[in-house]
């Protein structure tokens, strides 16, 4: 399998063309719906390597795309989520240079 | 981009090199079905193509066709997904993401965690600039860009809706036309009617002429028979008057005519009385 390919677990036959935003293998119970004392369990059970997390994002976002940008009628949100999220990953990276700015010396 | 890629698939490899040199010029045509896969795509032999999508292992239940969405997902405040809004209130209430709205701002400006360096105004211009953007342009731009999907959707179906226009027109004019052969019944009919009147006609025709014909024989025959007693009745009183006339003798004849005038001295008597 190489970089561009389907999931292994993607069968054209019984799952129909292929919806990016879709998990295509056995599901596991949804995080939203865990006890707490499950949590590290779940998370053990998961698949880390850097190709089921890419996927992972890839899968996010294509759901926020069918969600938002997709639709016929879409709004001006997405944009706003992409503005808002830009500010808030250059705010994030930049955040040891933006401490030096700090008014007060105790908080 | 994506798509390109997804052509690397499996699924979509032509297997054009299976039993073909590879280093001809001209590309080679395969004979088997299983070259190109995409439904509705005529294959290089002409042979329609299965969809592979509808396979009797198709799980619909699970695994619906994806379809775009109409109307995006709401949200609030322009940006703000529903969904958290619905989060906070089964355990909150609705003032609830509000106050951790304001707490989680209270708390990062406090502690400086959000520093109000010379950076901070761009949030607030920012902010600033979407509503005054939302204000002024939001309903003449919706209205155009839902004005303008709706004329790019209707110009994409166009062909299709005519296609299937004429060819509900086809089916109407077939209609008509199943209806227009039922009055060729009616027309046999008529036809047959006249037919039979015709024969009708001429067989009366045929009928008055035989009348007609056996009439005049007939009655040839009976002017013949009447002719033939006139004749002899005519020639048989000739005859006996002549022979009559023959056998009288003048005395006979000056008796007769004094006899009659006798008589008719009696009757002008009885005139006049």
């Amino acid at each position: 399998m190489a970089i561009g390919d389907y999931p292994a677990e993607y069968n054209p036959k019984v799952h129909g063309p292929y919806d990016p935003a879709r998990f295509y293998g056995t599901p596991d119970t949804p995080f939203s719906q865990l006890k707490l004392g499950e949590v590290s369990e779940w998370i053990n059970r998961r698949n880390k390597s850097p190709k089921a997390i890419a996927g992972l994002f890839s899968r996010a976002y294509w759901r926020w795309s069918h969600k938002y940008v997709q639709p016929k009628r879409a709004t001006v949100a997405p944009l706003i989520h992409i503005v808002t999220g830009s500010m808030l990953f250059f705010y994030v990276i930049n955040y040891g240079k933006i401490v030096r700015h700090r008014n007060y010396k105790y908080h | 981009m994506l798509s390109r890629l997804a052509l690397r698939s499996e699924i979509f490899r032509a297997p054009l090199c299976t039993s073909v040199r590879c280093a001809q010029t001209k590309p080679a045509v395969v004979s088997t079905n299983e070259s190109i896969i995409v439904p509705g795509f005529p294959k290089p032999n002409g042979q329609p193509q299965p969809n592979p999508f509808d396979g009797p292992e198709r799980d619909l239940v699970n695994f619906p066709r994806p379809t775009r969405l109409e109307f995006p997902s709401k949200t609030r405040y322009l940006f703000v997904p529903e969904e958290w809004f619905e989060f906070f209130y089964k355990k909150t209430g609705v003032t609830g993401p509000y106050v951790f709205a304001a707490g989680i701002t209270t708390y990062v400006l406090s502690k400086e965690i959000w520093v109000v360096d010379h950076e901070f105004p761009y949030v607030l211009a920012t902010i600033g600039l979407f509503y005054f953007g939302w204000k002024k342009f939001s309903k003449p731009l919706a209205t155009y860009l839902d004005k303008e999907i709706d004329d790019y959707e209707a110009e994409c179906n166009t062909s299709r809706q005519h296609e299937l226009e004429s060819l509900k027109e086809t089916i109407e004019s077939q209609k008509k036309e199943v209806w227009r052969t039922e009055a060729q019944k009616h027309i046999f009919q008529a036809k047959r009617e006249n037919i039979a009147i015709q024969l009708e006609a001429v067989y009366r025709e045929n009928a008055i002429q035989v009348y007609n014909q056996v009439k005049k024989r007939l009655d040839y025959q009976l002017e013949l028979a009447n002719l033939k007693r006139t004749v002899q009745q005519r020639h048989m009183v000739n005859w006996i008057i002549e022979n009559v006339l023959k056998s009288l003798t003048n005395e006979q004849e000056k008796q007769s005519f004094k006899r009659c005038m006798v008589d008719l001295q009696a009757l002008a008597a009885a005139n006049k009385a």
